[in-house]
């Protein structure tokens, strides 16, 4: 349950430094999953997408009843991805003024939290907003962040 | 689409049944002090009340069935905020149902001198544990296995045997609640019988009225499962109506250790 939790914190966040774009989402924080029922409910998941993506399957063979956004998001996971993932889970290196934290919007201006830099360099979150034409550059660690409107 | 909405989260369109499920609520409140208190129109407000409170939820939840498998709007994050807050609501029950139990051990704990000093009280002809409550206590534990295998079908996309295992939960409760309404109509005791009484009605009728609540909940499931609408990645309302009826399994056996046989001893 914590893990979810978490996981759903750090989508808000322009996060990953040095940290490579992969289906399954590392975590700082290892999480103990316990003998929960959610822990269960997650690794069913988990597992049933990237068996999913081994063999090539279509929505219909998973859910032929899946409709709308359902449907939609079943897609999606079917490829491998995530829905909405590369607007709501950046990743990339770590921000500098010549290569900024590029954080994705659909508004010019999106609220930002930045974690630091890897392991060590991990800080307690700072939240900022993050308006288009400002690049902000983080009071603790002065990682850099920059907003790009996506329609 | 979901890229235009630009999130997962499901909200809602504009409803009335919030308002008529409140205003079912106030009818069904102020009736039943009425009636309570012998008030003409009590009992008619009150039956005003609660039938608008029924058809508040049938209504209710008939939107949401539209809302997840006929629209789709339940993406995984929608799905997960359901279970947790339905996990929530049963947490909220079992706190409900402690309150009733502290009053019963409070009462029992420490008998008074107007009872007689002793437990149960003078003249209380208590039922045998060992009759229709031993009996009771094993049917609806085997229903609650029965939902498990239900939901063992579901999950393995046998759907007839989904079917017959919930018709067999609900058959089971149904056993359940007439032996329990029979015991009801000849218990020697009723409500007004001292401190004993009270107690044990409130507890058992409560959790005779959520058997009740989670029967339905259970057909309902069993008639969508016919229907088709349960599949073996998406079944939330199913989890929910199988964690309620575990949690008045469970619920069952505090009152059958507690009440019926240490309270009857």
């Amino acid at each position: 349950m914590w893990r979810r939790l978490l996981t759903s914190q750090l989508k808000t966040l322009a996060t990953a430094p040095c940290r490579s774009a992969s289906k399954t989402v590392p975590l700082p924080f290892k999480s103990n999953v316990s003998s929960s029922p959610f822990s269960y409910l997650l690794t069913r998941h988990f597992s049933a997408s990237s068996a999913a993506s081994a063999v090539k399957k279509t929505v219909e063979d998973v859910m032929p009843i899946a409709t709308g956004h359902e449907r939609e998001e079943l897609e999606v996971e079917l490829q491998g991805k995530k829905i909405l993932e590369d607007v709501n889970n950046p990743v990339g290196p770590f921000g500098t003024k010549e290569a900024p934290a590029v954080v994705k919007s659909y508004y010019d201006k999106r609220i930002v939290g930045c974690p630091g830099g890897e392991g060590e360099d991990e800080h307690d979150i700072v939240w900022f907003w993050l308006e288009k034409g400002k690049p902000h550059e983080c009071s603790v660690c002065s990682q850099y962040f920059v907003v790009s409107r996506s329609i | 689409m979901i890229e235009s909405q630009r999130h997962s989260y499901h909200l809602v369109d504009p409803s009335p049944w919030p308002i008529s499920g409140s205003l079912g609520a106030l009818a069904t409140t102020v009736g039943g002090v009425m009636y309570m208190h012998s008030f003409q129109g009590g009992a008619r407000l009150l039956s005003l009340g609660l039938i608008f409170i029924l058809y508040t939820m049938f209504v209710w939840w008939r939107d949401v069935l539209r809302e997840s498998t006929l629209e789709g709007h339940h993406t995984k994050v929608v799905q997960l905020g359901l279970r947790y807050g339905f996990i929530l609501f049963i947490v909220s029950e079992v706190m409900f149902f402690f309150a009733f139990f502290w009053a019963s051990s409070h009462s029992s704990l420490a008998p008074t001198v107007e009872i007689g000093g002793i437990w149960p009280p003078k003249g209380i002809g208590v039922l045998d544990p060992w009759e229709i409550p031993f009996l009771n206590t094993p049917i609806l534990l085997s229903s609650g296995a029965a939902v498990t295998w239900a939901h063992h079908a579901i999950l393995a996309g046998k759907e007839k045997r989904a079917v017959y295992a919930l018709v067999a939960t609900v058959f089971l409760a149904l056993v359940f609640t007439g032996f329990q309404g029979m015991e009801y109509y000849q218990a020697p005791f009723t409500i007004s019988d001292s401190i004993y009484g009270s107690t044990f009605f409130l507890a058992t009728g409560f959790h005779g009225f959520h058997v009740i609540i989670g029967t339905l909940f259970l057909i309902i499931c069993g008639i969508r499962q016919y229907l088709g609408h349960l599949t073996k990645e998406h079944h939330v309302g199913f989890e929910a109506a199988a964690w309620y009826w575990h949690f008045v399994d469970v619920v069952r056996l505090f009152p059958f250790v507690s009440i019926y046989w240490w309270g009857g001893i």
